[in-house]
């Protein structure tokens, strides 16, 4: 094990000389545990996420991780994350697709229980027929839990989002799960080039005093509630209870905006803006879709590229900045519901304009002529 | 090297075919190109059929995912052709105009009359090595029937360079912990130890790459 | 947790409330009472919204009179009628959802063992029997399975009490129950045997008709769980409303399922846990007063 030295996010984050690597998503996932100076990690297997939590199981036996364990399935495992959290550590697990699902119940609990939690999602199809291929539905499912959801187009992306979501996630004022988003295989199974700081520096540990709720732990007074818990009776002062504590959540989301603004340069990402036809989208959806901007451009049509690096919080007055006025919006998806078109459709000034196309979902790549010809249709 | 290489390797679980896309890819990066590399997305079956993909180029690579539209087809075992052995069918399918098919096998494979006109009609260079005889007569294993796979697309492209392709494979073999996904650990644990040493491995791969480029063998349509 | 951390600063000792200044000042923090001394200090707990006459009130009553350390006792329950008790509980305690609490009760069992290397920290899981052998079966087996130093006790009320009196694995066969409609049809799950089998370095059954002997159990279970490995221990708690007996009689309906040879104590205690609890006594024996088990 490398002797690490804690430094600063900002440091780790901006200023730290980044070297290049030729690395999976997977490692990705590994190098930026690696420096996030994690207590406790707890896996469970599924494609295609396993071979990440393999790694951080490696990290575990070299030391970088303090404790690390196989759970039984992703409920129970989402559940010891959550106890871990609740007694004051830094946690970290990661699932996908049919994991997430059997995992769901937790999930409110964690963004309720305001657990500054960091999972992984390396997306994948939700049965049935059988899937194990990338598709991103399980994000829809997720868009209503309170966590913050940033989604990863790249390995590089990964590994940065990973790292910032440690630091956004524990600010007090959020203090909330973050999902971090990868499409499985696409991004898990893929080797590439990435520009990544040195393991010998860490993020600084967690202090579990910068929770807005106690850790459970023994260490602070005990505080009797109540007689009568509000589940017993609906009544005002239940309605109340549950009123402010759910739209605390939904402020401490808003107040993330900032942090992560800073942190990931903006909620959004955009290449010729000012073109007649935005593509808007977020995972590798975006990477199909910068191919396609490319081959259009080379014909001369007006084609621009809004990557979302962020779906809660959602990027709402960017994006609504960004689709006024244009002649069409297309989002190209890779799940069957479209959900990311259904999120925009809600918010810009002309719904109309948007265009849900194309979908592929289930278990292949979207090429990119298939969203070059729904550019050509949308332009004739 | 000015155009893009689009890669797609067809073979049988447990061949290696995710292995040699990890190589190659690897050379391509320490020959400071910019290249990305996946496997197919399924599940992993030794001897079903296995499929992965490889893009190098000057450019930015943007796309991601299986290769649809290849310039270059490497089938790492003729079943793929004569069994059906492949998610993509034919097995030319979707291959560039002009572009190049390199098939493991030591004689030329008795294609439909349907095939050879569609290949005629791609303008494809199909190119045959015994790979397998190759590995099995230079390091005395199956196992570096990948490899040969690589001398023989090394022996057309020149790229990436063999220094890159050395290097690569000390990477790969040499102890650093990579894993593709855990039946290929599995697998390099198998390579192994056929070797005494790993320096003898490599030394016996680049034989086999070498080897390889030689007894390669052209088909006209 | 030093008791410093519970005492109350002198600027705010007048705005205090009179029922957190008792707890400080004669509440069992640091001390080391037994179910031998309830009614001589101020309880973790004294009102509670369960209905008169529960059994499980009572064992929860006894329960938090036995813990060899609530100063540093973190409980985590599950939904079911015990939950609507721990709000008002002088400890720690986690409600996260139905059946996973020995799932997060292992999380924190090992951040804690983490932030606190040195100094006791009892993890103590108390829940429902469905929420123990029937939806969080698997979670509770596995912690076992894994070891986990968590002390698992069952509020054994043999139906599912919360939701109206349905039948559980816990229920007895033959009872016609809601969702049994025809009566059960499959014997009381022996979770005791399972547990054993499981691993658990500690089993027990007992009741409240016995304080004494519950106390006993949940105290071994415990300092057993801290030092050696996982421990069950099971607590007959009959439940009047559902069963329609009168609230006053509770005690009365253990003690004739007991004469029918309906329900029994039991103890296990692994090789292990033996020579753990006798090194204990002996150590007890001939240092005089210090509290069994504490470190720090
Ligand atoms: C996932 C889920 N399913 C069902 C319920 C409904 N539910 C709440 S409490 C309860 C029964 C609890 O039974 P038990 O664990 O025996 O506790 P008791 O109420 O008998 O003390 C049920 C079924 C729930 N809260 N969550
Ligand atoms: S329903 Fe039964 S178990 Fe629940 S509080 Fe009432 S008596 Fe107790
Ligand atoms: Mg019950």
């Amino acid at each position: 094990m490398l002797q690490q030295q804690v430094r600063s996010p900002d440091y780790l984050f901006f200023e730290a000389e980044k070297k290049k690597h030729f690395l999976s998503g997977s490692e990705a996932v590994r190098e930026a545990i690696r420096k996030a100076n994690v207590d406790v990690a707890i896996s469970y297997p599924i494609t295609p996420q396993s071979e990440s939590m393999h790694l951080v199981g490696d990290l575990f036996a070299e030391g970088y991780v303090k404790e690390y364990f196989r759970g039984e399935n992703e409920f129970a495992v989402m559940s010891s994350v959550s106890g871990a959290a609740m007694a004051g550590v830094r946690v970290f697990t990661a699932t996908g697709g049919p994991g997430t699902m059997r995992a769901f119940e937790m999930f409110p609990v964690w963004a309720g229980s305001r657990l500054p939690i960091v999972c992984a999602f390396l997306t994948r199809g939700i049965n049935s027929p059988l899937t194990i291929q990338p598709d991103t539905i399980e994000m829809a499912f997720l868009l209503e839990t309170g966590m913050l959801m940033l989604h990863a187009e790249t390995a590089q992306d990964l590994h940065d989002m990973l790292l910032k979501a440690f630091i956004v996630a524990e600010k007090t004022e959020v203090h909330l799960p973050v999902g971090v988003f990868a499409d499985g295989f696409f991004v898990t199974h893929t080797k590439e080039i990435l520009q990544i700081p040195d393991a010998d520096s860490k993020l600084p540990p967690y202090d579990p005093h910068c929770a807005p709720v106690p850790p459970m732990d023994m260490e602070s007074v005990p505080v009797r509630q109540m007689r009568d818990p509000f589940v017993m009776k609906s009544n005002f002062i239940s309605y109340a209870a549950h009123a402010s504590w759910q739209q605390e959540i939904e402020a401490a989301q808003e107040r993330s905006r900032k942090h992560l603004e800073r942190y990931l340069g903006g909620l959004v990402e955009t290449e010729h803006e000012d073109a007649e036809v935005l593509l808007i989208t977020s995972g590798t959806a975006v990477s199909q879709s910068r191919e396609a901007m490319r081959l259009c451009r080379q014909e001369g049509l007006s084609v621009g590229l809004v990557k979302i690096k962020s779906i809660r919080p959602f990027p709402s007055d960017e994006l609504r900045r960004l689709a006024a006025g244009k002649y069409a919006v297309i989002v190209p998806e890779l799940n069957r519901v479209g959900w990311l078109a259904k999120e925009l459709k809600a918010r810009v000034d002309d719904p109309r304009r948007v265009i849900g196309a194309p979908r592929v979902f289930g278990g292949m790549t979207m090429p990119a002529h298939l969203i070059v010809d729904e550019i050509r249709r949308v332009l004739q | 090297m000015t155009e893009k290489m689009s890669i797609r390797m067809s073979g049988l679980g447990g061949q290696g075919v995710v292995t040699a896309a990890h190589i190659l890819g690897m050379a391509a990066y320490k020959d400071d190109l910019q290249v990305t590399v996946n496997p197919f997305f399924g599940a992993e079956k030794r001897l079903a059929p296995a499929e992965s993909y490889v893009r190098i180029a000057q450019e930015p690579i943007y796309e991601r995912g299986e290769i649809l539209y290849p310039s270059l087809i490497m089938v790492f075992h003729p079943h793929v052709i004569t069994m059906g052995k492949s998610y993509t069918m034919p097995f030319f399918d979707g291959l560039e105009a002009g572009g190049t098919i390199i098939i493991n096998s030591a004689s030329a494979l008795d294609l439909s009359e349907e095939e050879r006109d569609n290949l005629a009609k791609l303008d494809a260079q199909v190119h045959y090595v015994p790979a397998s005889e190759v590995a099995m007569g230079v390091s005395g294993t199956h196992l570096s029937t990948n490899i040969a796979m690589l001398g023989a697309l090394y022996r057309i492209q020149q790229r990436p360079s063999l220094d890159a392709l050395e290097s690569a494979m000390v990477e790969r073999f040499g102890g650093s912990k990579f894993v593709a996904s855990g039946s290929t650990a599995a697998l390099d644990d198998a390579v192994k130890e056929k070797f005494a040493k790993v320096s003898q491995m490599i030394e016996k791969n680049l034989e086999v790459i070498e080897k390889a480029g030689e007894s390669m063998f052209q088909q006209t349509h | 947790m030093s008791t410093r951390i519970v005492s109350i600063a002198p600027a705010f000792e007048d705005v205090m409330p009179k029922e957190y200044k008792e707890l400080v000042e004669n509440g069992p923090y640091g001390k080391d009472y037994k179910v031998t001394d309830l009614g001589k200090y101020k309880e973790l707990i004294e009102e509670h919204p369960l209905c008169a006459g529960c059994g499980l009130a009572l064992s929860l009553r006894l329960v938090l009179g036995s813990l060899p350390s609530p100063e540093d006792t973190v409980i985590v329950g599950s939904t079911g009628c015990s939950a609507l008790v721990f709000p008002q509980v002088g400890l720690h305690n986690v409600h996260s959802l139905f059946g996973n609490q020995n799932a997060v009760a292992s999380g924190i069992k090992r951040a804690l063992s983490l932030r606190f290397p040195d100094q006791v920290k009892d993890v103590v899981v108390v829940a429902g029997d469905g929420a123990t052998a029937d939806i969080g079966l698997d979670m509770v087996m596995q912690s076992w399975f894994r070891r986990e130093k968590i002390a698992t006790i069952m509020l054994d009320n043999e139906a599912y009490a919360n939701t109206g009196g349905q039948e559980s694995g816990m229920s007895m066969e033959g009872t016609v129950m809601n969702m049994a409609p025809k009566g059960k049809v499959f014997p009381k799950a022996d979770l005791p045997k399972v547990a054993e089998a499981a691993g658990c370095a500690y089993v027990a059954a007992a009741s409240p008709s016995r304080p004494g002997k519950l106390g006993k159990v949940v105290r071994r279970a415990i300092l057993i769980a801290r030092e050696v490995g996982p421990t069950y221990v099971q607590l007959l708690s009959p439940c009047p409303t559902n069963f329609k007996t009168k609230p006053s009689d509770t005690v009365v309906t253990i003690k004739a399922r007991e004469k029918e040879k309906r329900f029994k104590q039991y103890e296990y205690i692994s090789d292990d846990a033996r020579s753990f609890l006798s090194a204990l006594e002996d150590g007890k024996r001939s240092e005089g007063k210090q509290p069994e088990g504490k470190q720090s």
